[in-house]
């Protein structure tokens, strides 16, 4: 038997956030939350230089300090196994491998203590000497290694440098993004504890099921023997997508020492050991006929990368999707310098790749004398512009035409500086979105007790998007029962494997397993013979059982592979207002409208929420953030977070958010993934508004004062 | 496991005792920046905090056209006093333009004063070039990423910025220092207080060792002038100044016949604008009469790369905050 | 000199009055309130975000009005009342704050969301014109950093509070 979504009783209903209590109430526990009896306190040593070798470093200070209890360093610490590969493509430098320093910040060592205080102490008093060599930072240092085509996503249609030579008008525009961090709130926290032989670890990730994997495989136990617990995890964006020095080396200092050692991050810290967005340079260029057909996209990515490291930044993966053009190219490279890792933060690739093609249409549509709107809507994808199958679903144009009714985009007047609020000029830009389908297989166990609830466990973490809260509407909604009786247990790898939360794609695999068990469920108890209008509670009860469970499966990439149509990712698009201070330099967002086609919405409150959330992500990436390095040492030169800025309350307007679109043909349950979408269009909507407003097209972000004046 | 020892006295002359008798020791009033560099950045490091907080230091008094606030009167408590409100507005606007409520609820004024640099190399102690911290050192910060940094009273030696928002209006108003010690009292005029770092910029003011701030007198505003202060930012709040400009000025019928100056953000220390105000009195109340005060005011910066933009915006800061005043 | 005080000692004793119960402790001199607070109290509603009064985590209410307690020693707070987001319930019946922030999804991740309320709580008890307009409300709440950014949720939750 199976479950369906025919009917919206609870999912989509815009109820509280199931979590919510809790988290106003302060009762949420996050990593940084738990105490285990004996614990030990962790802190790290960290390099003071971004490239050469270790040549002494000397223990016995921190050794002698009080409560000292270890003290770990790569020559003294037991070897470990390198990690493996995972679904995401990333590996990592085992951590403590050698004497080889690749970037400023990299952890050189791990000292525990009693208390904390005498843990930070102490590594103060690790003496260090280090040969030290010129470090590689800059893209263009012709020391750098660059690789072409790194994970063969480089693409070609139609024959695009003879329909570029065609081409009635042209753009030729090349754009820059500078490193970007994730900057949870949440400091990451590792607690790890070696029990019975058993690594238990209550780490912030987003990815526990795959962490688990990893862990297992440098530790060298079985993958049972490790158990990963994230019940609440302080935000992540991308940042928790990978296993992280921290916390191999806290696992690793507990079992030497036997005893649970807790380590939290410093803000500072985060800046350097949990990734950031990798900084970028595209060319785009752009073929159109004086209609505003696109004949030809060519579109050329770098993107920087750690050294020793292999994370993928698929800046040109969602290309080739975005808009119907006969002819197209992509190139993708990744230059290696001594920057601390990269990691994946919200929309990878996509915020990337969207700021240089929707700043680029802007322009095209500026020399063709056409609306940006109607650029977007001429070279309206209506099939899938690789494969040529339909998509699953697909209401871009729904949310250009809305937004810009929405927005009032018909009377902006299009030439640029045309408005003056006083001191201000005010302009309106626009962006539209393809966002790439994305899911990995995720399984789930769902349990109705006795008592009539329902228990659905699952590997899988709520980051902050609702997991908990869209899980209990499904299970509610499939099983006919309310959702104060389903209890969801995820953020814990005892339970069924899940996907990591990330690239918006685990609501829609996990909706479908859960969709899935509810199906074999309601088949079991379907047995059981139940009668007309009896409740599971008495079913159960009438045959002697405590409870009946049941497990369920989705596999989403695997059934794309043969479907006949081309699953679809979320679409977007984005309308924003700003205000610029010319004389000042200062860029102010003045008001932002949002129009998301994610598939079938779970809860409309969340949902509102997670586009909100990726929209004042944006207003940051555009205008605010950048993590600097030193030139000459490779330190974050602003890692602090009065330093660093990222969007206050003061900085946001008026956000107007609308979902258009119907569920998606291709996702059993219909969902698209809403986490990502929402941030996309952001940063080429404003730099297009600010263009609009001055006559000044700004091509790096973020566009600050100074880039202004 | 800390070293440091925490004494709380409860009369002021114990306080100076303490800290005097201590080379090493240090006061701690509301904190925000003192528990940041010594616990936090670990930059500084105190035998002893000598806490202040609770010493009766507290508030604001209206002593003729002047106002006296004591030192450990907080940023809040100051920004709601009436007569701030009503005779110095723009120190009430540079109150709330900086930090957050929380932070303004803790710092103190005198500590505001004392406040040291943002500047991120002066606050790492990986750093080994800081010339603040260590003299001789060199300055790392003329090399790396330079953005928050001054412009005026810097030089090759450092260019770290004093980041107050506070003491912009209090520099114009030639605001003067109550400083206590062993010795006793004296007053030093907010302008001759702060030192440029030339080739010791360890040495950020004339305080001696185990002075205590104790008073800050402000001249009110005469009736009929008109104050201002603009701070400009990338961030709409909670950021400290790019650059910033208290300005109060006179004008009768369309001259100019009184002004005060103090930039914010471009400054080793809190900058008073002579030379401007000299080009406006007496000068016709128009924009040509602001732009030539602003190229007055910013004239030989040192800059580097990171902060060459610094001098264009802050003469369109001047010319920005004469406009509004005088509108 | 007070009894927060020994002679020449790095440890002091102090009294810490939070969320309207006394707790004496003998702490290390340069505990922070913040510190304590989690690991000494087991309050751990309060958070930790950034340890250098840059984020707002960890904001609390000394004295009826808000900080952050990252940069504040224990010791600077004997005796004075502490307020923490454990203590903002009443009989068990939630603050209006804590309220409206769950109708008004005014949270994600949940991370910042203690010290979001704190401040909100003060807020509501600070000049009036510090939440007459919008634009007012998201000033007085800068000094609480939400990556999530649940800043216009935060927004309609404390306007309706106000309001009423």
């Amino acid at each position: 038997m199976t479950a369906t979504l025919n009917k919206e009783n609870i999912i989509g209903q815009p109820i509280d956030r199931v979590d919510a209590r809790r988290k106003v109430s302060g009762a949420a526990p996050y990593p940084s939350d738990f105490d285990l009896p004996g614990q030990v306190y962790a802190a790290l040593i960290s390099s003071t230089v971004a490239a050469g070798r270790i040549t002494r470093i000397d223990r016995s200070a921190a050794e002698a300090a009080p409560g000292v209890l270890a003290v770990l360093t790569y020559d003294n610490a037991p070897t470990l196994a390198d990690p493996p590969t995972n679904a995401l493509g990333s590996t990592m430098r085992r951590p403590l491998k050698d004497d080889r320093i690749l970037h400023y910040g990299q952890h050189i060592g791990i000292v525990v203590a009693t208390t904390r205080a005498q843990a930070l102490a102490a590594a103060e008093l690790v003496e260090v000497d280090y040969a030290v060599e010129e470090p590689v930072l800059d893209m263009d240092d012709p020391r750098a290694r660059v690789e072409d085509n790194p994970f063969g996503m480089e693409t070609s249609r139609g024959d695009v440098v003879a329909a570029l030579a065609d081409a009635d008008v042209t753009v030729d525009s090349t754009y820059t993004i500078g490193a970007e961090t994730n900057s949870p709130l949440g400091l990451f926290t590792t607690v790890a504890s070696w029990q019975g032989g058993r690594l238990v670890v209550h780490d912030t990730t987003q990815a526990p099921s795959f962490m688990r994997k990893a862990l297992a495989v440098m530790f060298g136990v079985p993958e049972e023997s490790v158990r990963l617990l994230i019940p609440f995890l302080g935000g992540g964006f991308g940042a928790g997508l990978r296993l992280w020095s921290h916390t191999v080396l806290t696992a690793l200092a507990a079992r030497v020492l036997d005893r649970p050692v807790k380590l939290v991050l410093s803000r500072p810290q985060m800046f350097t050991s949990v990734g950031h967005r990798a900084a970028s340079r595209q060319r785009i260029r752009l073929g159109a006929r004086s209609d505003g057909r696109l004949v030809a996209i060519d579109h050329d990515a770098l993107a920087a990368n750690g050294i020793g490291d292999n994370l993928p930044s698929p800046i040109v993966a969602g290309t080739p999707s975005a808009y119907a053009c006969d002819n197209l190219a992509t190139h993708e490279r990744r230059v290696h310098l001594n920057i601390p890792y990269t990691g994946f933060m919200r929309a990878p690739g996509a915020i990337e790749e969207h700021f240089a093609l929707e700043s680029a249409l802007d322009e095209l549509a500026g020399r063709l004398g056409v609306d940006p709107v109607d650029v977007r809507l001429r070279n309206y994808a209506d099939v899938h512009p690789e494969s040529g199958k339909p998509w699953s679903s697909k209401a871009l144009r729904e949310c250009i035409e809305v937004g810009a009714e929405q927005f009032g985009w018909s009377s902006r007047d299009p030439a640029p500086r045309s408005t003056h609020d006083g001191d201000w000029l005010v302009g309106q830009g626009m962006a539209a979105a393809t966002f790439e389908f994305y899911a990995l297989d995720c399984d789930v166990r769902l349990t109705i007790d006795r008592g009539g609830n329902a228990i659905l466990r699952s590997a899988a973490t709520d980051i902050g998007t609702g997991t908990y809260t869209i899980t209990a509407q499904l299970v509610a909604e499939l099983l006919g029962i309310e959702v104060e009786r389903v209890r969801v247990e995820i953020g814990d790898t005892d339970q069924p494997q899940a996907p990591q939360s990330g690239g918006s794609g685990l609501a829609g695999a996990l909706a479908a397993a859960v969709q899935d068990a509810a199906g074999a469920l309601t088949e079991r108890l379907a047995r059981l013979d139940g009668r007309p209008g009896e409740s599971f509670a008495s079913l159960l009860d009438r045959h002697g059982l405590d409870e009946l469970s049941a497990n369920g499966h989705s596999d989403l990439a695997a059934a794309a592979e043969d479907s006949d149509v081309a699953p679809a990712g979320a679409f977007g698009a984005a309308y924003v207002e700003v205000g610029v201070d010319e004389d000042l330099g200062l860029v102010r967002v003045r008001r932002l409208v949002s129009v998301i086609d994610g598939g079938r919405v779970f809860n409309r409150k969340t949902a509102r929420s997670q586009a909100i959330g990726g929209a004042v992500m944006g207003i940051g990436a555009a205008l605010l953030e950048e993590a600097a390095y030193d030139p000459n040492d490779g330190r974050v030169a602003n890692g602090t977070f009065g330093d660093y800025l990222v969007p206050v309350n003061a900085d946001v307007p008026d956000i107007d958010v609308t979902f258009v679109g119907e569920p998606d043909t291709f996702n059993p349950t219909g969902s698209k993934g809403l986490g990502e979408i929402g941030i996309v269009c952001i940063p080429p909507a404003i730099g297009n508004a600010v263009f609009h407003a001055t006559g000044r097209r700004v091509r790096d972000l973020p566009i600050t004062l100074d880039k202004m004046l | 496991m800390s070293d440091i020892e925490y004494v709380r006295p409860t009369d002021t002359s114990s306080a100076v005792t303490l800290v005097a008798e201590d080379p090493d020791a240090a006061f701690l009033a509301g904190g925000t920046t003192e528990l940041d560099l010594a616990l936090k950045d670990r930059v500084i490091r105190p035998s002893r905090f000598v806490d202040i907080g609770r010493l009766p230091l507290r508030g604001v008094t209206r002593e003729g056209d002047r106002l006296r606030v004591a030192a450990l009167t907080t940023m809040e408590e100051l920004a709601a006093d009436p007569t701030v409100r009503s005779r110095l507005p723009f120190v009430r606007e540079a109150l709330l333009l900086g930090a957050s409520t929380q932070l303004r609820n803790m710092a103190t004024i005198g500590g505001n004063l004392l406040q040291r640099t943002r500047c991120r190399y002066f606050r790492d102690p990986a750093v080994h070039a800081c010339n603040k911290r260590e003299p001789g050192s060199g300055c790392a910060a003329i090399e790396g990423v330079a953005r928050m940094h001054a412009i005026l009273g810097a030089g090759p030696s450092c260019i770290a910025l004093h980041a107050s928002d506070l003491c912009v209006p209090l520099v114009a108003m030639d605001a003067e220092v109550e400083l206590l010690d062993a010795d006793g009292t004296r007053r030093v005029p907010l302008t001759e207080f702060y030192r440029t770092p030339g080739d010791r910029p360890d040495v950020e003011n004339v305080l001696r060792h185990g002075e205590l701030v104790t008073h800050v007198v402000v001249p009110l505003l005469p009736a009929g002038t008109r104050s201002g202060y603009i701070k400009v930012r990338d961030r709409q709040s909670y950021e400290f100044a790019t650059t910033s400009a208290a300005a109060a000025v006179q004008v009768e019928d369309g001259t100019i016949t009184a002004a005060r100056i103090g930039l914010g953000g471009v400054g080793t220390v809190p900058w008073r604008a002579w030379e401007a105000e000299r080009v406006l009195v007496g000068a016709p109340a128009n924009e040509r009469t602001y732009r030539a005060a602003a190229e007055a005011a910013i004239r030989d910066p040192f800059t580097v790369p990171g902060t060459a933009f610094k001098v264009e915006l802050a003469k369109r800061t001047i010319v920005r905050i004469l406009r509004t005043v005088t509108a | 000199m007070s009894s927060a005080t020994t002679a020449r000692s790095t440890e002091v004793t102090v009294e810490l009055h939070v969320n309207g119960r006394v707790y004496p402790a003998r702490l290390d001199s340069t505990t922070t309130l913040l510190d304590a607070l989690r690991d000494d109290l087991h309050l751990t509603g309060t958070k930790k975000g950034c340890d250098q009064g840059a984020c707002g985590a960890c904001t609390v209410l000394r004295d009826g009005k808000r900080i952050v307690s990252c940069l504040t020693l224990a010791a600077q707070c004997d005796g004075s009342e502490i307020t923490t987001i454990e203590g903002l319930a009443e009989d068990g019946v939630p603050h209006p704050v804590q309220d409206a922030f769950v109708k008004h999804d005014a949270m994600q991740c949940g991370y910042c969301t203690a010290g979001q309320v704190m401040s909100a709580v003060s807020l509501l008890g600070e000049d009036e014109d510090r939440r007459a307009t919008d634009d007012d409300i998201r000033e007085f709440m800068s000094g609480n950093l939400c990556r999530c950014a649940a800043y216009p949720n935060i927004v309609a939750a404390i306007r309706e509070v106000a309001g009423e």
